[in-house]
C-alpha cells in the first residue's frame, strides 16, 4: 500500500456541464467520485469489476465504465451522466420507450442502458433488432429477458428519425 | 378474464418507472447519512478450517480504523440462531453470529473492519491476520453422505441434515406388474441469484430513543424485524425496517444475514450509524446458493406410456449452514413432483447434505428442477418406449374431467389448465413441421431438436400450509387503505417489491375493491412502521395474498363510503349506489348515474364533519384487513422450445421459445408479461451459462461476473407467450400467482429439447448447465456421428 494512493488529489472534474473543484484520493473510482462527493446517485454500481454496465456514464460524449475508471484520469474530460438526461417529468425518448415497452423492472441497470444507447442511438439511427442486442450484451439485465428494453430502443430510434410510433 | 372488472386488468404502465429511468430511484447506497462508518468483512480463504487465532493489532492501528470485531465479540451482541421445527428427520442446528471456532467455507466471515471509509475498511481487513488448521473439505453430496465423512457441523450426528420419505399406494406392487421400469437422472447445479445490487444494509442506532432504523433491501420487511429484534435482545417496538427501491432479489434478499446482524449490532454497540455494501465477489461467494440436486426417478409404465407409479430420490446440496429449515426447499419439489399428471402411486426419498460451501436459500422458483425432472421423466418414458412424447403426456395429463384432483401427496389442484396448455403449445408448435424440418436438416448433419415442457406452478402458501410441513409461521397478508380528507387514496401491504413492479397492479386491486382510479391509488411498501404486519414477499405470493387482501380491504373502505353516500343522498340504505372512479353513481331506471357525490365529499363529511355522520358511524375512512389464502394455489403452463445444437462446437441457439400459460386473474397484464419474460431468461440463463463452481478442496472457483455468467441478449430468444386465464375461484378476484413458472419450465424445456436433437447421436441430457464445453464432452463420448444410418 503507497500512502500516496490515498492522499487527496486536487482535481477539477467536469460533469453535466458544471465543473467541480475536488479533493479526492488519487485511488478513489469516478464511480464513488459521482455518487458520494457530487451526489449523483443515478450511477449505480453493480460489479466493480466492468462486466455488469450499470455504471457506464459517457467520458466525451462515449460509453465507458465508471468503475474501471479513476476521478484522477477525468482532469479535462467531460463526464455526462444519467441525471443529465431526462427527467421525471420530462422522459428522453428512449427512457419513455423504456416506460411504455416495460423495458425495466427493478431499475438498477437502466440507467447505464440509458447512457449506453444515449450514444450509440445518435451514432446509429437506424438499428436492427440485432444490432441493437449485440449492443446491449454490455449492460446486464437481471430482471427482464432483454426482449423489452430492444423494443424499447427499437422504437426510441423510430421516434427520433421522427416516424409516429 | 371477467370483464366484470374495471380496474383489475388494465394495461396501466408502471408507477415507478419514471424515477427509475431517470436515475432519481433511492436505493440503500444512495440514502445519504453523514458520519457513517462503513465495514468491510474478512473471510475465509479456506472451505473448513479451525480458528486458531485472529491478529488485529496491525489493522485496528491503520487509518481511519474504529475498531474491528470477531464472532466472540459478536456473540456477546447477539442471540444465536437456533433452527429446530418439529420435523421428524430434520436435525437441529444452531449458528453464532460469525463464526468463533471454524470456519465451514471460502468466503465465511471471520471478522469485521469498521472505519471511516470503505476504502479504508478494505485496506485494514486485508492486513487482519487470521491463523487457521484446515480440515479436509467436503465438496459433494456423496462425500458429505460418505460414512466416514468429516462433519461440516460437529454439533449435528451427521452431514445428513434432513431426510424425509413418504410412500402412497404401493409403488412397488406397481412395479412388480408393469410392462416396463424406467429410470432416469437429472442433476442440477448450484446456481446463485445475482440481483444487479448486491447486499448491503445502513443500520442507525438512535441511542436516545433507545431504537434501531434498520435500512435495508428485503423482501420481508416485518419478518426481518422480529428476527432482527430477536437477535439484538430488543422488543419490536425498538426496530423499525425500511426497505428502499431495491435492485432485484430472486429470494436472496430473505433471510437475515449475519453479515447485516453484525452492522446492525456494531450500530448499536458503537452508538453510529452503520452501512455495509458487499462487493461482486462476496455477493457470488458469500450471499446464498441454490439449486444444487441430484434426483433419479423410477416410473412403471404401462405399453401406452401410461405412468402407474412413481419413486422420486432427491438429494440436496445444503452448503455449510441452514438459514431456513433444510427440509423446506426439497419438500416442495417432492410434494408437487407429480404435477400435471394423473398419479396416485408415489414414493420419495429425500435427503439434504450440508457440505463445505455456501449456505443455500430459496431462488426464484426454489422448486424449479421439478418440472424437468417430471418432463425428462416422460421423454424418457417415451424414448423407452418407442413412443411420441406428446402422445405420453396426452395419456397422463390431467384434463378437465379430472378436477379438482388430490394429488399422491394431498396437495390439491383445481382450476388448472395442463391439457389445454399442452394443446395450446403444441398446435403453435406446428410438430409435424417442425419434425419435417428436423429430418431434413439432420441429413445435412444438423441437430434440431423440439422440447416440451408443462408446469404445475405452486404460488401462494397460506398458513395451513405452512401448519402441515411443520414450519411455525404465517401465509397471511394484512394491508390497510385510508381516504384521507382531501379524497387521496393511500394504501399499504405487507409486502415489499424488488423490482416486480408492485406500484401499478396493486394500486389496481385496491381501486378495484373501492371504486376508484388506480392513478388516484398510491400504495407505500417497505416501512414497518407504516405497513402492517405481512409476510412479504416470496413465491409468487404477491398478486393472491398481497394484491388480494388489499382488494378485500377496498371492498371494505367502499362499503363504509357508500354508507355514508347513502346518508349525504337521504337514501335508506346504500344498495342502489355504487361508485366508479371516486364517482357515488345510483341505480335508477336500470342506469347508473351519476349522483354528482364524489369521494371527496365523502371525505370531507368523514373527516371534517363528523356529527353529520349517520349513526353508528365513526369519524374518518381508515381500513384495515387481513386475509389467510388457501393452502396453496397453482398457475400452470406449457413450454415448447426449438434448438440446434451445433455438434462441433457444443453451441445452442434457440430458434423458439413459446409458452401458454395459466396465471388466472392478471391485475396487470404488462407487469405479467414482464414477469414471464423475466422468469424464463432466469431459467435458460441458469440452464446455459451459468454455474457455482468449486473445486476438490472447496475453493469457490466463480467469484467474478466474467466466471459466472449470466445470459446477454445475444443468448436469449424473444418470447411467444400465450394466454389462457382460469380463474381460481377461491380466491379474492380469481387472482392465482405467478412469476416462478417461467424458470421451472424453461431449465425442464431447454434440457428436453436438447435431448431430442441430439438423440440421433445416442445423447440424453441428465446433467446441467448445458455449455458448449459440456455438450461437447457428451458428444465425445457418445456414439459417432450416424451419417452412415438410414434417414426416414
Amino acid at each position: 500500500m503507497n500512502a500516496s494512493t490515498h492522499e487527496p488529489l486536487t482535481l477539477s472534474l467536469s460533469v453535466n456541464g458544471e465543473t467541480h473543484d475536488l479533493q479526492v484520493p488519487a485511488r478513489k473510482l469516478l464511480s464513488d467520485v459521482l455518487r458520494e462527493d457530487l451526489g449523483l446517485t443515478g450511477t449505480h454500481v453493480g460489479c466493480e469489476h466492468g462486466v455488469c454496465g450499470a455504471c457506464t456514464v459517457l467520458i466525451d460524449g462515449r460509453p465507458a465504465r465508471a468503475c474501471l475508471t479513476f476521478a484522477a484520469q477525468m482532469e479535462g474530460h467531460e463526464v455526462t451522466t444519467i441525471e443529465a438526461v431526462g427527467r421525471p417529468d420530462a422522459l428522453s425518448a428512449l427512457q419513455q420507450a423504456l416506460h411504455e415497452e416495460h423495458g425495466l423492472q427493478c431499475g438498477f441497470c437502466t440507467a447505464g442502458i440509458v447512457m449506453t444507447f444515449e450514444h450509440y442511438l445518435r451514432e446509429n439511427p437506424t438499428p436492427t433488432a440485432s444490432e441493437v442486442r449485440d449492443v446491449l450484451s454490455g449492460n446486464l439485465c437481471r430482471c427482464t429477458g432483454y426482449q423489452n428494453i430492444v423494443a424499447a430502443v427499437l422504437k426510441a430510434a423510430a421516434r427520433m428519425r421522427g416516424e409516429s410510433v | 378474464m371477467s370483464s366484470a372488472f374495471t380496474e383489475i386488468g388494465r394495461a396501466l404502465p408502471r408507477k415507478e418507472d419514471r424515477r427509475l429511468v431517470t436515475g432519481r430511484g433511492r436505493y440503500l447506497d444512495d440514502l445519504a447519512v453523514p458520519g457513517a462508518l462503513h465495514v468491510s468483512f474478512v473471510r475465509s480463504p479456506h472451505a473448513h478450517a479451525r480458528i486458531l487465532g485472529i491478529d488485529s493489532a496491525e489493522a485496528s492501528e491503520m487509518p481511519g480504523v474504529v475498531g474491528i470485531f470477531t464472532g466472540r465479540d459478536l456473540d456477546q451482541l447477539t442471540t444465536r440462531l437456533r433452527i429446530a421445527p418439529p420435523i421428524e428427520g430434520l436435525q437441529p442446528t444452531e449458528l453464532t453470529t460469525l463464526p468463533i471456532e471454524k470456519v465451514r467455507f471460502h468466503g465465511d466471515p471471520v471478522a469485521c473492519v469498521v472505519a471511516t471509509d470503505r476504502y479504508l475498511a478494505e485496506d485494514a481487513a486485508e492486513c487482519v491476520t487470521v491463523e487457521y488448521d484446515q480440515l479436509p473439505a467436503v465438496t459433494s453430496i456423496a462425500q458429505a453422505l460418505a460414512p466416514d465423512a468429516v462433519l461440516v457441523d460437529e454439533t449435528l450426528s451427521s452431514n445428513m441434515v434432513s431426510h424425509q420419505s413418504l410412500c402412497v399406494g404401493d409403488p412397488a406392487a406397481r412395479r412388480a406388474e408393469a410392462h416396463r421400469v424406467i429410470e432416469a437422472r437429472f442433476a442440477l447445479h448450484r446456481h446463485t441469484h445475482v440481483p444487479l445490487e448486491t447486499r448491503g444494509c445502513l443500520a442507525d442506532w438512535d441511542d436516545g430513543r433507545a431504537h434501531l432504523n434498520m435500512h435495508i433491501g428485503n423482501q420481508v420487511p416485518h419478518p426481518l424485524r422480529s428476527q432482527l429484534a430477536k437477535r439484538l435482545g430488543l422488543s419490536e417496538s425498538q426496530v423499525t425496517v425500511i426497505s428502499p427501491d431495491v435492485g432485484g432479489a430472486f429470494g436472496q434478499k430473505i433471510a437475515l444475514y449475519r453479515e447485516e446482524l453484525t452492522v446492525a449490532a456494531l450500530s448499536r454497540h458503537l452508538r453510529r450509524p452503520l452501512r455495509w455494501r458487499e462487493d461482486r465477489m462476496e455477493n457470488l461467494m458469500a450471499a446464498a446458493h441454490a439449486r444444487e440436486y441430484e434426483c433419479r426417478t423410477r416410473t412403471s409404465v404401462s405399453e401406452t406410456g401410461r405412468i402407474l407409479g412413481l419413486e422420486l430420490e432427491l438429494d440436496e446440496d445444503f452448503g455449510s449452514y441452514c438459514f431456513f429449515p433444510a427440509n423446506y426447499m426439497a419438500r416442495v419439489i417432492a410434494l408437487i413432483m407429480t404435477g400435471p399428471y394423473r398419479i396416485q402411486d408415489y414414493a420419495y426419498e429425500v435427503r439434504v447434505a450440508l457440505t463445505n460451501k455456501c449456505g443455500a436459500g430459496p431462488m426464484r422458483a426454489p422448486m424449479a428442477v421439478t418440472s424437468w425432472v417430471m418432463e425428462g421423466t416422460i421423454d424418457a418414458i417415451a424414448r423407452e418406449l418407442g413412443l411420441d412424447p406428446i402422445e405420453v403426456r396426452r395419456i397422463n395429463a390431467l384434463g378437465p374431467e379430472d378436477l379438482p384432483y388430490k394429488m399422491p401427496t394431498g396437495e390439491l389442484l383445481e382450476d388448472v389448465t395442463p391439457r389445454e396448455t399442452l394443446e395450446t403449445a403444441v398446435a403453435a408448435i406446428d410438430v409435424a413441421a417442425f419434425r419435417e424440418r428436423q429430418a431434413q436438416a439432420l441429413c445435412e448433419g444438423r441437430y434440431l431438436g423440439l422440447g416440451l415442457c408443462t408446469v404445475i406452478e405452486s404460488t401462494t402458501y397460506g398458513s395451513e400450509f405452512y401448519k402441515s410441513a411443520g414450519i411455525p409461521g404465517s401465509g397471511h397478508e394484512a394491508a390497510w387503505v385510508r381516504i384521507e380528507p382531501s379524497g387521496a387514496v393511500n394504501a399499504s401491504v405487507g409486502l415489499m417489491g424488488t423490482g416486480q413492479g408492485y406500484e401499478s397492479p396493486l394500486a389496481q386491486a385496491v381501486a378495484e375493491g373501492l371504486g376508484v382510479r388506480s392513478e388516484d391509488v398510491t400504495v407505500h411498501m417497505g416501512n414497518t412502521d407504516v405497513a402492517p404486519y405481512g409476510m412479504g414477499s416470496r413465491g409468487g405470493r404477491g398478486a393472491t395474498a398481497g394484491g388480494g387482501t388489499l382488494y378485500l380491504c377496498g371492498l371494505k373502505a367502499r362499503e363504509r363510503v357508500l354508507v355514508i353516500a347513502a346518508s349525504m343522498l337521504d337514501l335508506n340504505g346504500a344498495g342502489e349506489l355504487r361508485m366508479r372512479a371516486g364517482q357515488i353513481e345510483r341505480m335508477i331506471d336500470d342506469n347508473w348515474q351519476e349522483t354528482g357525490l364524489t369521494l371527496a365529499d365523502v371525505a370531507r363529511r368523514a373527516y371534517l364533519d363528523p356529527l353529520a355522520l349517520p349513526e353508528g358511524i365513526a369519524p374518518g375512512l381508515d381500513f384495515s384487513h387481513s386475509y389467510d389464502p388457501p393452502a396453496m394455489t397453482y398457475s400452470n403452463s406449457t413450454h415448447a422450445c426449438e434448438v440446434e445444437v451445433d455438434p462441433r462446437t457444443g453451441a445452442i441457439s434457440i430458434d423458439r421459445y413459446l409458452v401458454a400459460e395459466d396465471c388466472g386473474t392478471v391485475l396487470n397484464p404488462i407487469v405479467v408479461r414482464g414477469q414471464q419474460q423475466g422468469a424464463i431468461a432466469m431459467g435458460l440463463s441458469g440452464a446455459l451459462l451459468e454455474q457455482v463452481v468449486y473445486d476438490g478442496s472447496g475453493q469457490n472457483l466463480s467469484a467474478t461476473l466474467a466466471d459466472y455468467l449470466v445470459a446477454s441478449p445475444n443468448e436469449l430468444p424473444e418470447f411467444e407467450i400465450l394466454h389462457h386465464h382460469t380463474p381460481n375461484r377461491r380466491t379474492p378476484a380469481g387472482i392465482k400467482g405467478m412469476a416462478e413458472g417461467g424458470v421451472m419450465g424453461a431449465i425442464g424445456v431447454i434440457a428436453n429439447a436438447v435431448s431430442d436433437a441430439l438423440a440421433p447421436r445416442g445423447v440424453t441430457i441428465e446433467r446441467l448447465p448445458l455449455t458448449p464445453q459440456s455438450i461437447r464432452a457428451l458428444l465425445r463420448e457418445a456414439a459417432p456421428s450416424p451419417k452412415k444410418r438410414t434417414q426416414p
